[in-house]
């Protein structure tokens, strides 16, 4: 059986030592924000997730979601769960005061996210996407909107959905062709057809708030025509409560690789005159109001990528630690060992082990950037910190996401013959995982967005900007003794070296020769994404330095100081081949003519 | 009716201690601390009283170091009202702390007091019984139903092979077992709220109570190991190992 | 120096657990009391006089001690507890409610459980669920401790103690016993359970399982385990199946009947106290943790232990 329990020193040290919490309690907004109320909310969190969502994960996944004539049931001990966790004001925590949200920082939600994804990330789906739409409709929303849905859908009592996605129209979201047609008393019928809608259906609540991508009858042509509607599944009474049904139906749902209990819905609208809904913000602006939402949706399914690595990690560990085969290298006719003892399966664990908490540093670091972003009083600071976000988003989506991948199918490496088999549960982390990558925007589209607006378009003024903060390290590095620092030191310097060089590639490059640029695009945001983390596992390593140097003999710390520099060794390493690809690869990707593939 | 609840800080259900090569104890340096799960469920009894309406106030106390707080927060986000910290960095055993208690009793003037039977670390089963007979009040150990009347309380005791139901005058002293109730989850707001909760310290010298150790612990050490398994020949040496040797049946 | 041992009885017979706290109490050193507290107790007080190595019953027979309620009890130990060293009780539902009460009336600490005796003041006791070992002194005048009785021998027959009357005190009047449920039916759950009787795929259909380990299940209050093989053969639901996909165990007494010892089934149930195993193959890696392995055929030695114990 697979357990979880968060990582909760990890989660606190990075919060404190690398993201900054006090600087985040310092926030306007944030004054209650302590030391002790973080940690006893990543306790209770811990608890909820470890007993209530982590023992339903195994379950979800062999039972699934069911559909039955537009009916979706969830899988046994969904509704449940659900409710506790609304009880429990779990959906909650960053949201606005003013509509029943705790209003905390994105910091402490990031980490209370991670607890839930890696505990369950299939049920973990239904809030994530419930606060993407309750985002939209407090940036975007009327005031009456807002009165109407957000408190419930605070509190969890509706859920909500995002309806981008069409047959014709996955990445490329100016395919959208769902119409929306005026009524002329303010309200709007919507026809078409969206699919792979996540929780577009079930059984958990008495509504389901459906944010949709629509086109007006008038709207231009492409991403400029597209305006965002808010179409709950049963229509408001005077009084708000649901009312009559509205023309949305769930017309089936999908058999799919892993999530197996997100219910992934093909929804049809207005198959019988219409479905009724309001429009959210102005005509036309729906593509931009997405946009935003989606840093948050997309920082999100990063953190899926860091939890679905630690749920790995945890789960390949326990089993390195049982399992029994062989004698130990280099001990002749010594007893048999667990495979722990091999030096293969320990580089397995610890590439597991040091990319999570690399991933998890990151992903912290800039949620901790957005909170200073969204609340600092300092116009300056705000916009700075943005920047930061605004770079580092597509790199904690694409750059976790991909390592999930990488880490899962490494954990069921770990189990042997044992991770092929469904019963152990470890082919499930990486069954999860593979969506990923996908959806909230491809790999490849976070990558084309990580160089073209967010690097390009401005000549690298943000990324230099990391990369010399990050130089800043080096001379930090140079001060400490020992091995270890050595070894950190050169390969965080060839790293940045290989990032800079890239970054000046793609600036140079990307205006002259876009698709040239592009080739790189994937191997450029790893490669962000590897510096990043070895810029942060370095400072880890010289806080913990600085840890044991004023006496602490917390464990904690000389193992992250061992992690660290694992970490410099085997994947920061990499850093200089990803930008050799970057810079030299494009001839051999577009040289083929199609035929010749 | 005002209802005391002591909460204690131990080493987490989960946590399998380790014994110190030293044998000077066990390792707890760096171990994840939560409270005592039965007093947990202590506090889920009294906060379900007051949600009944049958208690106005619930007071949590945690005798020890400052980081029982902690406990007396995660107390406050089940839905007690205050805490008491009784702060000492000394061992706290389980007569001492009766003794603070006591003289909290004093002073609050409690119509109950829950206790957990026992604290998992170290497993003495003693708090609560003490302190009853400290304030010559009755008590009702391992208890898996409470109900509180008037001026008596009724309570289902968990005894050797079955239960037994008893009445006690109040004010008393209960101790919970198991299956008294299933804690719930804090929720957030709640926990949020705790913080605001009132929350005094003081210390044992402020309750004019001595608190220094009686016994000393001379070592501690790893239970002894599997012995290596032997055959039997048949049921009845079988049966004599399982009742003479092993002492299990 | 004398030491007074409160009995573990039901008025009419004496409980075995005062047996083992006898013993320890012999481990002490001193002349041994056994204090018979009860309500027409006078049968478990003649029988308390015949334990081997008790100098003295001293009896207080009055309605009020009948259920021996903590309140009474105590207040009458501490009356009588004058030159006394030690008082012991079995760690019993009973014990662990007076012997904490006696303690704090005499304002001394109280020893919990204590599984070995090193001297007159320095005992054994587990700590941390028994994960730990903690030896511990006592400085006070006299100690109360409460013993566990398993990890004592139970006290012969053969004494022929004084039985002399005790004043009976007070009816304190504090908390009175409304009634009792003894409970001698259903099966102990998994998790919980001391025994676990287990079953694998060699019972070969779930009629036998039924047939053979209920029996043994019921002689010995214990609760029913599986193998995989088992549950997925059909021969019972899956919440029973012991392992590392099912439910993780630590009875004090595993018996393993049937099942070979796949690692996936150790790993749910390596950490019982007692293991045993009855497998009629000699190889099978079960009988490398049982404590106690038994070659033979499950269908003639299952009944027979059935039989044995019940
Ligand atoms: C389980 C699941 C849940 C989902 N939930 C939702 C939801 O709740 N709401 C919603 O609206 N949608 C949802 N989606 C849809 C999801 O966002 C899309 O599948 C995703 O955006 C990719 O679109 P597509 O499937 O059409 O792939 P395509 O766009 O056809 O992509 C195919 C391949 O081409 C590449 N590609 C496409 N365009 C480019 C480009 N410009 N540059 C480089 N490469 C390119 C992609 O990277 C990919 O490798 C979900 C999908 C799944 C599978
Ligand atoms: C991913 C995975 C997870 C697993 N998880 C678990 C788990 O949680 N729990 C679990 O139990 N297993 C688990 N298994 C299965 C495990 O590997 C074994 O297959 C299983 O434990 C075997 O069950 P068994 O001992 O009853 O059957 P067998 O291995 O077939 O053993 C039957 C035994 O009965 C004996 N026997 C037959 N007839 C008699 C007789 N008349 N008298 C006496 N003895 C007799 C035989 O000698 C033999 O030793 C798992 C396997 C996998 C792959």
């Amino acid at each position: 059986m697979s357990h979880y329990t968060a990582p909760i020193r990890d989660m606190q040290f990075v919060m404190r030592e690398l993201a900054g919490l006090d600087e985040v309690a310092k926030l306007p907004g944030c004054e209650e924000v302590s030391p002790d109320l973080v940690d006893a909310i990543l306790d209770e969190a811990n608890k909820f997730a470890s007993e209530v969502l982590a023992p339903l994960n195994r379950t979800g996944d062999q039972e699934g979601a069911k559909w039955d004539n537009g009916k979706v049931t969830t899988a046994p001990g969904w509704r449940d769960a659900y409710k506790q966790f609304t009880e429990a004001g779990w959906t909650a925590v960053a949201c606005e005061p003013e509509f029943g949200g705790q209003g905390l920082p994105k910091l402490i939600a990031t980490a209370v996210m991670e607890m839930w994804k890696a505990a369950n990330m299939a049920f973990s789906l239904c809030p994530m996407l419930t606060n993407g739409a309750i985002e939209a409709i407090t940036l975007s929303g009327t005031d009456e909107q807002k009165a109407a849905y957000l408190p419930k859908m605070v509190s969890g009592e509706w859920t909500g959905t995002m309806n981008l996605t069409e047959p014709q129209a996955g990445s490329d979201l100016a395919a959208v062709r769902t119409r929306a047609e005026p009524q002329g008393d303010g309200t709007y019928r919507i026809f078409g057809q969206k699919i792979f809608i996540t929780y577009g259906e079930h059984d958990m609540t008495d509504n389901i708030v459906h944010l949709v991508l629509a086109r007006l009858p008038d709207a231009p042509e492409g991403v400029k025509g597209i305006s965002l509607f808010v179409v709950p599944k049963f229509l408001l009474n005077a009084d708000g409560t649901p009312g009559a049904r509205n023309d949305v139906h769930c017309v089936s749902i999908e058999h799919k690789l892993g999530i197996h209990a997100s219910p992934t819905c093909v929804l049809a609208f207005g198959d019988n005159g219409g479905a009724i809904g309001t429009l959210v913000g102005e005509p036309n602006r729906g593509l931009e109001y997405m946009f935003i939402m989606m840093n948050e949706a997309r920082f999100a399914v990063g953190m899926e990528g860091v939890a679905l690595a630690e749920r790995a990690y945890q789960h390949a560990l326990a089993y390195a630690k049982d399992r029994i085969q062989g004698t130990e290298m280099g001990v002749r006719g010594g007893p048999k060992v667990s495979i722990i003892r091999h030096p293969d399966v320990r580089r397995m664990l610890m590439s597991m082990k040091s990319q999570t908490e690399a991933m998890r540093a990151l992903a912290y670091v800039v949620a901790a950037a957005n909170d200073a972003a969204h609340r600092s009083a300092d116009a300056a600071v705000r916009a700075e910190n943005q920047a930061f976000v605004d770079l580092m988003i597509p790199v904690v989506k694409g750059w976790s996401t991909e390592n999930s991948i990488d880490v899962a199918s490494t954990g069921v490496q770990v189990h042997g013959g044992m991770g092929f088999i469904e019963e152990t549960g470890a082919a499930q982390h990486l069954r999860d995982a593979r969506i990923t990558t996908i959806y909230e925007g491809t790999t490849a589209i976070q990558a084309n967005d990580l160089i073209g607006r967010k690097i390009a378009r401005e000549g690298g003024v943000t990324v230099k900007a990391l990369a010399a903060e990050m130089r800043g390290v080096l001379a930090q590095l140079a001060e400490q003794q020992g091995d270890a620092f050595v070894a950190i030191r050169k390969s965080l310097e060839s790293g940045i070296a290989a990032l800079e060089s890239a970054v000046e590639y793609i600036v140079a490059t990307y205006g002259k020769d876009i698709k040239a640029a592009s080739v790189g695009s994937v191997p450029f945001l790893k490669l962000l994404g590897i510096v990043s983390g070895g810029w942060l596992m370095a400072r880890a390593a010289l806080v913990s330095a600085r840890r044991l140097a004023e006496g602490s003999d917390d464990e904690f710390y000389k193992t992250k100081l061992v992690t660290a520099r694992f970490y410099a060794d085997h994947i920061l390493s990499q850093a200089p081949g990803l930008s050799y690809a970057v810079v030299n690869g494009a001839a051999g990707a577009l040289e083929l003519d199609e035929a010749q593939f | 009716m005002k209802i005391l609840v002591p909460v204690k800080r131990v080493v987490d259900y989960n946590v399998k201690v380790r014994v110190k090569a030293d044998g000077t104890g066990v390792d707890i340096a760096n171990v994840k601390m939560s409270m005592n799960p039965f007093d947990e469920i202590a506090v889920e009894e009294a906060v379900r009283l007051k949600e009944a309406g049958v208690a106005s106030e619930v007071v949590a106390v945690s005798c020890g170091v400052a980081a029982c707080q902690e406990t007396i927060r995660a107390a406050m986000a089940i839905g007690a009202d205050r805490g008491i910290l009784v702060e000492s960095d000394a061992e706290l055993q389980p007569l001492a702390v009766a003794k603070l208690l006591k003289a909290l009793c004093d002073k609050e003037q409690p119509t109950v007091v829950i206790c957990g039977k026992q604290a998992i670390d170290d497993d003495s089963n003693q708090t609560g019984q003490m302190l009853a007979a400290l304030m010559g009040w009755p008590q009702a150990t391992f208890a898996s139903k409470v109900q509180l009347g008037d001026g008596v309380a009724t309570v289902t005791r968990e005894i050797d092979g079955g239960l037994e139901t008893v009445e006690t005058k109040l004010p008393a002293v209960v101790t919970t077992d198991l299956r008294l109730n299933e804690p719930r989850y804090a929720t957030l707001p709640n926990i949020m709220k705790a913080k605001k909760k009132p929350l005094d310290t003081v210390k044992p010298a402020d309750l004019g109570v001595d608190v220094a150790p009686r016994l000393a612990t001379l070592k501690v050490a790893e239970p002894p190991k599997r012995s290596a398994g032997v055959r039997v020949a048949d049921v009845a040496q079988l049966v004599d190992k399982l009742k003479n040797e092993a002492k299990v049946i | 120096m004398a030491i007074l041992v409160i009995a573990e009885h039901d008025n009419a017979s004496l409980k075995a657990a005062t047996l083992n706290t006898v013993s320890a109490a012999a481990k002490l050193g001193g002349e041994i009391h056994v204090l018979v507290a009860g309500a027409n107790c006078a049968a478990a007080a003649a029988e308390a006089a015949k334990v081997a190595g008790v100098a003295k019953v001293r009896v207080a027979d009055a309605a009020h001690y009948e259920s021996q309620t903590a309140e009474n009890l105590a207040a009458l130990v501490v009356a009588n507890a004058a030159g006394y060293t030690h008082i012991l009780a079995p760690s019993t539902a009973i014990g662990k409610n007076v012997a904490p009460r006696v303690a704090a009336l005499l304002d001394v600490a109280q020893i919990s459980d204590i599984v070995a005796v090193e001297s007159a003041d320095t005992f054994v006791r587990p700590i941390y669920a028994g994960n730990a070992m903690a030896t511990v002194k006592s400085a006070d005048a006299v100690k109360v401790l409460t013993v566990r009785t398993t990890a004592f021998e139970a006290a012969g027959q053969g004494g022929a103690a004084a039985v002399e009357a005790v004043a009976a005190g007070a009816d304190l009047g504090l908390t009175s016993v409304k009634g009792r449920e003894l409970t001698k039916s259903a099966r102990p759950e998994l998790g919980a359970a001391k025994i676990i009787v287990s079953g694998g795929r060699g019972l070969g259909n779930s009629e036998n399982y039924h047939k053979l380990l209920e029996p043994l299940a019921d002689a010995l209050g214990a609760a029913l385990g599986a193998s995989r093989a088992a549950v997925d053969a059909g021969y019972v639901p899956n919440d029973y199946q012991v392992g590392q996909t099912g439910k993780i165990v630590a009875p004090q007494l595993y018996i393993a009947v049937g099942i070979s010892g796949a690692i996936q089934h150790l790993a749910g149930m390596k950490d019982s106290k007692v293991i045993v195993a009855i497998n009629k193959d000699p190889e099978a890696p079960i009988f490398q943790v049982a404590d106690y392995g038994l070659v033979g055929d499950l269908f003639e030695v299952v009944p027979e232990l059935a039989k044995a114990v019940g």
